[in-house]
């Protein structure tokens, strides 16, 4: 993999170690040479991960998986930004060929109490599933596929709730908001499902019972900073946090069965 | 949050139109009619009082709670602290401009309202208060403080309350701005005049 010498670069990073979750962790210093532009920002960890452990040493744990931008498993802050400087980008659709040779590169974990930092890099971003848990769903039965337009939707929702859907769970919004909130989060999960009609039946129920678990989990409160929405590697807009607003309020005043 | 924040907007309004008597007429009867007529009001005024207490009381205390917890979301930091570019100077500050405007509340509160010697003559009290530097100054930098708690707040609270349509945020976000210099330069005209341009009480 390593390029042909007048492609190639290398890098000076300050990588965030830590041994175990409850350890104490450091930035430490590390140079990775043969690095092509047209590696992604993961295929030049790996590139440092290979001449560790051929030296001998501890390679430094990062999540990954899908590689292609679409599962939300990489989780970098680089430089002080989620997913880095690109934006609608994952870290691992992001290219070196973004960076000048010889750059220093300073690479943190997602930080947030609520997303504890296991390993390295990794961390633990179970609390995105159990606030889903509280609410993220539908109960009806869906039966097999449905004929096209069984039920219609108009277009314009269609697309709003497509848009909304489009998160992929990385948690680049806790990541980049200045308060560690998880409204885009949670806005976007509530609202993809608000807008659709199969969404209906725990319509006033589904936003206050993710919030409650969101602010159990210790994420904290939006102060509209949008930072999270610039962060954002599929651009989900805050629009969907007002209409989380909006469905907090409708929740909170629907009639219920005492 | 969204709401106190609002009503309290809507309470400077009325306190800066009520300000702009003092430049009505130079003897400042105009001024004193206006604390009469609000006087007349008697335990209504008081009543309104109340209310504007109870609005700031639970607009610190929301804040202070929201604050609180957010601080501690992070306990460990980040080593380099980037942005995405969407913060801004009001938003980041939001914290402290609400403190500096508590300090200034009280001082306002003891300066104008709480003394004795204001209600013989208020238009001519205000004037020789903000002709003096070591008030004027604090003045003028209150009115600075509220514009950039504005820049930020008055955007922010329609979005706590759902009220956002993509028409017309770009909007709300440049009235939010207008608003935030109306009421900054609004404000700092009366310590800047008083300071500058007046010639001392009438004789
Ligand atoms: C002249 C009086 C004041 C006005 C007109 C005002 C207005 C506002 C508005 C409109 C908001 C936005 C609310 C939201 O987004 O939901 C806000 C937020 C806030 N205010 Fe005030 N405020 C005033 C005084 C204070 C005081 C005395 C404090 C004391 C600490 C304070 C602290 C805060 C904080 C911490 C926030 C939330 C931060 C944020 O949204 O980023 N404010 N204020
Ligand atoms: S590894 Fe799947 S989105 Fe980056």
């Amino acid at each position: 993999m390593s390029g042909d010498p007048t492609s190639s670069m290398g890098f000076t990073l300050k990588i965030w170690r830590q041994s175990a979750p409850d350890a104490k962790g450091t930035m430490e210093t590390y140079h990775v040479a043969d690095v092509s532009p047209d590696m992604s920002f993961l295929e030049m960890l790996d590139v440092l991960n290979e001449s560790l452990i051929g030296e001998g040493r501890e390679p430094v744990a990062f999540d990954h998986d899908c590689r292609e931008g679409i599962c939300g498993a990489c989780s970098l802050v680089i430089d002080g930004q989620a997913h880095g400087p690109e934006t609608e980008t994952t870290v691992c659709q992001l290219h070196m060929r973004h960076y000048s040779d010889g750059a220093t590169i300073h690479i943190e974990p997602f930080r947030a109490n609520a997303f504890p930092v296991l390993k390295d890099l990794v961390i633990d971003r179970s609390a995105f599933d159990r606030i889903i848990a509280e609410g993220g769903f539908i109960s009806t039965h869906t039966g097999s596929a449905p004929d096209a337009n069984a039920i219609t939707v108009a277009k314009d929702l269609a697309e709003r709730a497509m848009d909304a859907a489009a998160c992929i769970g990385c948690g680049a919004c806790v990541a980049a908001c200045p308060n560690s909130a998880a409204m885009l989060f949670v806005g976007a999960k509530v609202s993809h499902l608000a807008l659709l009609p199969q969404g209906q039946a725990e319509r006033n129920r589904r936003g206050l019972a993710m919030v409650a678990r969101m602010d159990q989990e210790g994420f904290g409160n939006c102060t509209n900073h949008f930072e999270c929405m610039a962060a954002c590697p599929k651009g989900i807009s805050v629009e969907n946090i007002a209409r989380l607003n909006r469905e907090l309020l409708r929740g909170a005043l629907a009639p219920r069965r005492v | 949050m969204g709401l106190t924040g609002l009503l309290l907007v809507g309470f400077l309004i009325e306190h800066l139109l009520g300000n702009f008597k003092l430049l009505e007429d130079s003897t400042g009867e105009a001024f004193n009619e206006y604390v009469l007529w609000l006087k007349s009001f008697g335990p209504l005024l008081q009543l309104a009082e109340l209310g504007l207490a109870a609005l700031f009381l639970c607009h610190i205390a929301l804040a202070l709670r929201l604050t609180l917890e957010n601080l501690a979301a992070r306990k460990q930091k980040y080593v380099v602290r980037g942005t995405h570019g969407e913060k801004t100077p009001g938003s980041v500050t939001m914290f402290i401009t609400g403190a500096l405007i508590t300090g200034y509340l009280v001082k306002h509160l003891l300066d104008f309202r709480f003394d004795e010697r204001y209600f013989e003559d208020p238009a001519a009290f205000v004037k020789l208060t903000l002709s003096q530097p070591q008030h004027g100054l604090a003045y003028l930098m209150a009115a600075f403080v509220v514009g950039l708690h504005l820049s930020h707040g008055f955007r922010s609270a329609f979005q706590s309350l759902g009220l956002s349509h993509p028409a017309l945020n770009a909007y709300l976000q440049k009235l939010g701005i207008a608003i935030a210099v109306l009421f900054a330069t609004g404000f700092a005209v009366f310590p800047l005049y008083f300071l500058f341009a007046w010639n001392g009480p009438a004789r």
